[in-house]
């Protein structure tokens, strides 16, 4: 039914079909999306509502299917390509760099044309004044609560005028205020001639806010139709009308004089707050909800796992998180990651928590490890190939089995199950429905945490519905269904949790002096500001008590050191930036200057010179390709590159030079040292080069890439970063400054020598980390780098005019190392903390 | 419930040979047979005889490194730690044998010293590993010339005969590396604590939900990695008949590329102690291998720097898709194209 010109096609997908390595995850499933339409898509958990958007937005490619876009045909569609063709996802997991700002979030994901000839603070603020993000672009995105991350997305996203934009659960994460908003700039957009299509799980908003609704389940369509002309129930019917495939054992019958052998009360922690509950023996407690909304929160609390207020009782006796952790079994929903250690074998993963039971006179006896673990998998009826085998070998369910037998062997108080069947097939449900219902008569409270309503339907007796980390409903015995559970979840009104957090929001839009204190202190720029402090007491102090301190040669031979040093670490630093490491950079300088020593002589002409700078240029650039190339491409660690490098090159110099030799060229050694006044040439080179640096990672496309892919390499990837391509130019740059300071330390030298340079990896580290850089990537400044090498040479130096012997020189070192990295380390992990908090 | 079908689960064999092992235990074999072959004076037992301390010594302090890297760390205080240990048992005594149990204890008290700084920086305060042990490494040598004030002095007799000593046809460093060796995989295998420290380098996050104390065995790695250091330092004080203070510096990336070579990987995992011990006695002998062909100090390094690349490749390759991916370069080349058509 066509409405006017405005509503036209603008996307269509054709039977569009998806298999995850056999599994079908769609099936023919068509779409028609018009302009100026809201098109909603409902559907449980795993009915295939974000594979289809990956598809149409081009993660994904269909197995079987077509495209037509804008009326044009393709057979898949590559993130790039959707971007032209003006379509916009906004992740149900914003991808934004946690180290970056704001306003370098939006620089980094967004094309150039946006911020074109205005000012890049303007056109941020608007962005975010749009969808009413009141926090300042300089914040860092790290220290922005999730709605507030939402919020950015969607920023990000309307931010190119798309043509089709999708919003994946936008509202999962938000307050009421921001959704309302959401919802006006849906609107907007719609009146604006936008196609949106809005995935939900809440039948209220589609209600406000959608024409046209789309139901999947079990990845196939189950109808489409306009919100005006279908009623709740009607939608609520095609959601779950899902066959009932698995077969389940039978419920407890409820003893009436039974005491509950699990009693929650009013359990308050990290995304959930006051939720009682209990249990009575031979009861499964299930936990429903859409997923995020503090269920897996809730079953860490009770494992132990992380604190909580409020009392958990288990068989009449209170217990602490202290007391719960390790007692409490807990299989959780992230198996890949948290279930299973994917290289152990079947016969470590299941007895991991049980070992102290398989001691014979303090060592542990196989044999009796091998049948306690025989004994369990097989009454769990797992298929595997045998007990040594790697568990990444067994299927889902298998492995799943593998977690419950390790849950079951550790004899628990409790079992707490969260998604226990997910990625588990059909057969191997109904046998971990068994085992659960087992353990359960045997007296163990098992409470299972699921966003399948139908498995908690048939599995569970009494069954508690979470929204926004609240329990909104409680279904006892016959109440219990699964129309019963999506009900109140998708009519749930439950607001978010305030978090004290949220409301100091409101007011960091107009920051005082004292917020912007407070913000340098975390920043980039404290670290330096610190070294600065110490290097001028302690200049101050020596230059106390001596007169020669200050002095011109002083002053000039101290900085003709730091120039060398100074150079590697700028290398050091732009590597460290992605999160890598070059341990090269020390050998790499030295073979450098054996280079120079064939070339670089007295009696070399011109032309012999200009040859030998080239050589060694081309010597950094190809030494920087073959360290990214071994880490991008046959994923080397970045210590394991760059260590075989290290090893080779030194073998080169040593070829090339078995014995110092190749004087360099008198001419050369005073050009390169020529001073105005104190200052050697070098080290102004030096300083303009660190203030360049520093203006490109922070004002420019490849600095934000560079930190992007640093900080989280998937988001990055997802926002159009060419990852590979920024960590081969990271490396080569590296090797790129090791030349510069290969140019510094031929002087110093004055003579091939293959044995020099090796120092320079470690002490170049050293500068880096005293910077405020970190090594993890992501966020660190070149000033810091040079204010670090500047306060090394300068303790090194020290030590003459204190005589002080080398025990010092080392002893300075450690301390300035350790004390800057504790104190940086501990200021980064207090803020970490708060955010947990 | 228990169905029948899956009685069947076999027990699977009772000894396991690692992939690792398998690689590094068929390389030596062959390095070996080449020995013989191309340069039968690198095989001669006086020079195995040479060698084989020197191959002890690095699969000590390999064993030790490999338990922090499998602990996704990295220990870059071999060489201070090496040091130290020389430093005390030959100064503190300087020749006098009854003072050189008490030196002994010393370096044993300053290795744990070090390993609780290094643990309780990585351990509790979360420092980047590579961070804390080049702090920790600057403070030993700070100790080590406090000490020694960087002047070398002769061992003792009795550490000098217990040290070179030869029983039963075997340097008696070898009986070092060996109870060093059974010592880790006793731990590893058949304790309660070596299990979990073993799962928790693994996968932390999966030690954690099960309640294990991932940050105090992380910290203790450390401990355990230095007491072999001490030991190494110590026989190396006894073997060289006049050690310098400076002595741990070559073992630095021998330690990690022994451990790599010996398939553990460095992003954490299970550790693979029989084939570090193997890997060192690979690398040792690949140098002597090398020098008696007679090339100079520089193809040696190349020739490491080789084989440390082939040996993490081995591990780090997808070999599998690699062949399948070549597969299909060679036959299915008309299909690629007919797939990738541009269909707008």
């Amino acid at each position: 039914m066509a409405q006017g010109n405005q509503n036209t096609v603008v996307m269509e997908l054709r039977s569009i079909s998806k298999n995850y390595s056999g599994v079908p995850a769609l099936t023919d499933v068509s779409l028609e999306v018009k302009s100026g339409e809201v098109h909603a898509l409902l559907g449980e958990n795993g009915a295939g509502k974000s594979t289809l958007m990956n598809v149409a937005s081009g993660t994904v490619a269909p197995s079987q299917g077509e495209l037509f876009v804008h009326g044009d045909r393709y057979e898949s569609l590559t993130p790039a390509l959707a971007a032209r063709l003006g379509i916009a996802i906004v992740h149900q997991h914003p991808a934004v760099m946690k180290d970056l700002t704001v306003l370098e979030n939006l620089q980094v994901a967004l094309p150039k044309e946006i911020f074109k000839g205005r000012s890049a603070d303007k056109v941020g603020a608007e962005l975010l004044e749009r969808v009413g993000l009141r926090i300042s672009l300089v914040q860092r995105v790290e220290d922005l609560t999730i709605a507030q991350k939402h919020l950015l997305e969607i920023a990000k996203a309307l931010a190119t005028s798309p043509k089709i934009l999708v919003l994946d659960e936008p509202t999962a994460a938000l307050g009421q205020e921001s959704v309302a908003l959401l919802f006006g700039l849906v609107e907007k957009e719609i009146a604006a001639g936008t196609a949106v299509i809005y995935i939900t799980h809440r039948l209220a908003e589609v209600r406000e806010l959608a024409q046209v609704v789309t139901v999947l389940r079990d990845g196939r369509k189950m109808a489409t139709s306009r919100v005006s002309e279908v009623s709740d129930s009607e939608l609520l019917s095609l959601i779950i009308g899902r066959e009932l495939k698995s077969a389940f054992p039978a419920k407890h019958k409820r003893d009436s004089q039974a005491q509950p052998n699990l009693v929650v009360r009013e359990l308050s922690g990290d995304g959930f707050t006051n939720v009682s509950i209990e249990a009575y023996p031979g009861q499964i407690i299930g936990i429903s909800g859409v997923v995020g909304n503090g269920q897996s929160q809730f079953l860490k609390a009770l494992a132990g796992q992380s604190d909580f207020t409020g009392s958990v009782e288990i068989n009449g006796k209170a217990s602490s998180a202290r007391e719960l952790n390790g007692a409490a079994a807990l299989m959780p929903a992230d198996r890949q990651r948290e279930g299973v250690m994917m290289r152990m074998s079947v016969r470590e993963n299941s007895a991991l928590a049980a070992l102290k039971k398989f001691k014979t006179a303090g060592l542990l006896s196989r044999g009796k490890e091998v049948d306690s673990v025989h004994a369990t998998l097989t009454s769990l009826s797992i298929k595997a190939p045998s007990l040594e085998a790697p568990v990444s070998a067994l299927s889902g369910g298998n492995q799943q089995k593998v977690v419950m037998a390790r849950a079951l062997l550790s004899d628990p108080v409790v079992i707490l199950a969260d998604e226990p069947t997910q990625g588990v097939d059909v057969g191997a449900r109904s046998e971990l429905y068994e085992i659960l219902r087992q353990a359960s008569k045997d007296g163990i409270p098992v409470v299972v945490a699921s966003s399948d309503a139908k498995e908690l339907e048939g599995l569970c007796d009494t069954v508690y519905v979470f929204s926004r980390g609240q329990v909104v409903k409680t279904l006892r015995d016959e109440e219990n269904s699964e129309e019963a559970m999506i009900e109140a979840a998708v009519t749930s009104t439950a607001k978010s949790i305030k978090i004290e957090r949220e409301i100091r929001e409101q007011k960091l839009g107009n920051e005082t002096f004292g917020d912007k204190f407070r913000r340098f202190l975390k920043g980039d720029y404290a670290p330096p500001a610190l070294l600065t402090l110490v290097m001028i007491a302690l200049g101050g102090y020596i230059a106390s008590t001596s007169d020669t301190y200050l002095g011109e040669f002083n002053i000039n031979s101290v900085l003709v050191l730091v120039s060398a040093l100074g150079f590697v670490a700028l290398g050091q630093t732009t590597v460290m930036m992605t999160g890598g490491i070059d341990l090269s950079t020390g050998p790499l300088a030295g073979f450098l200057v054996v280079i120079a020593s064939f070339f670089i002589n007295d009696d070399s002409p011109a032309v012999s010179m200009i040859l030998g700078l080239v050589t060694m240029i081309a010597a950094a650039v190809v030494v920087g390709l073959f360290n990214s190339s071994l880490i991008r491409f046959v994923k080397f660690t970045a210590i394991a590159a760059t260590l075989t490098t290290y090893i080779a090159i030194g073998g080169l110099s040593f070829i090339l030079r078995p014995n110092p030799d190749g004087y360099i060229s008198g001419d050369v050694s005073a050009f390169v040292n020529q001073s105005l006044g104190a200052i050697p040439y070098a080290f102004i080179v030096l300083v303009a080069a660190t203030f360049g640096m520093e203006y490109l990672l922070r004002r420019s496309k490849w600095g934000w890439r560079l930190r992007a892919v640093g900080s989280n390499e998937e988001s990055a990837r997802r926002v159009g970063v060419p990852v590979t391509r920024t960590v081969l130019g990271a490396y080569v740059i590296s090797s790129l400054f090791v030349f510069l300071g290969s140019v510094m330390l031929m002087v110093q030298l004055g003579v091939g020598d293959a044995s020099q340079g090796v120092g320079y990896t470690l002490t170049s580290i050293t500068a880096v980390v005293l910077g405020g850089t970190s090594l993890m990537g992501g966020r660190g400044t070149y000033v810091g780098t040079l204010m670090g090498a500047v306060l090394l040479t300068q303790v090194m130096n020290a030590t003459v005019f204190l005589n002080l012997d080398q025990t010092w020189q080392y002893l300075l070192q450690a301390a300035l190392v350790l004390i800057a990295a504790i104190v940086y380390g501990v200021a980064r992990n207090r803020k970490a903390r708060l955010k947990t908090a | 419930m228990a169905q029948t079908s899956a009685a069947v689960l076999s027990k699977g064999p009772r000894i396991q040979i690692a992939k690792g092992l398998m690689t590094v235990l068929v390389s030596s074999i062959v390095l070996f047979a080449l020995s013989f072959v191309a340069a039968p004076s690198s095989v001669m037992p006086s020079t195995i005889q040479s060698m084989l301390p020197f191959a002890a010594i690095l699969a000590i302090i390999g064993l030790g490194q490999m338990l922090t890297i499998q602990q996704a760390g990295i220990d870059l205080s071999v060489p201070g730690a090496v040091s130290l240990a020389i430093v005390i048992v030959s100064h503190e005594p300087n020749g006098d044998n009854s003072k050189l149990l008490p030196a002994i204890f010393l370096a044993i008290a300053f290795a744990i010293g070090a390993g609780l700084i290094n643990g309780y920086l990585i351990g509790f305060l979360n420092l980047n590993p590579i961070i804390a042990t080049l702090g920790t490494n600057a403070l030993l040598y700070g100790a080590v010339l406090g000490i020694s004030q960087g002047i070398p002095r002769t061992t003792t007799s009795l550490l000098y005969s217990v040290c070179n000593g030869v029983t039963l046809g075997i340097p008696h460093a070898i009986y070092f590396a060996l109870g060093a060796l059974l010592a880790v995989v006793l731990m590893l295998r058949k304790t309660v604590a070596g299990r979990r420290f073993e799962s928790i380098g693994a996968s932390a996050p999966v030690a954690r939900i099960s309640g294990l104390r991932v940050k105090t065995h992380q910290g203790l790695a450390y401990v355990w990695a230095q007491l072999f250091y001490c030991l190494a330092g110590i026989l190396l004080a006894g073997i060289t008949n006049q050690p310098t203070a400076f002595m741990g510096d070559q073992y630095m990336l021998p330690s990690v590329a022994v451990v790599v070579l010996g398939g553990t990987s460095l992003l954490g995992g299970r550790g693979l102690p029989s084939a570090t011990v193997i890997a060192a006695l690979f690398l040792t002998q690949l140098d002597q291998f090398v020098l008696a062909l007679g090339v100079n100090f520089a193809v040696r390094t190349l020739v490491q720097a080789a084989a440390l690349a082939i040996g993490v490749a081995i591990y780090t390759v997808d070999w599998a898709r690699l062949r399948s991916v070549l597969k299909e370069l060679l036959s299915g080349q008309n299909r690629r194209v007919k797939t990738s058509l541009p269909s707008a």
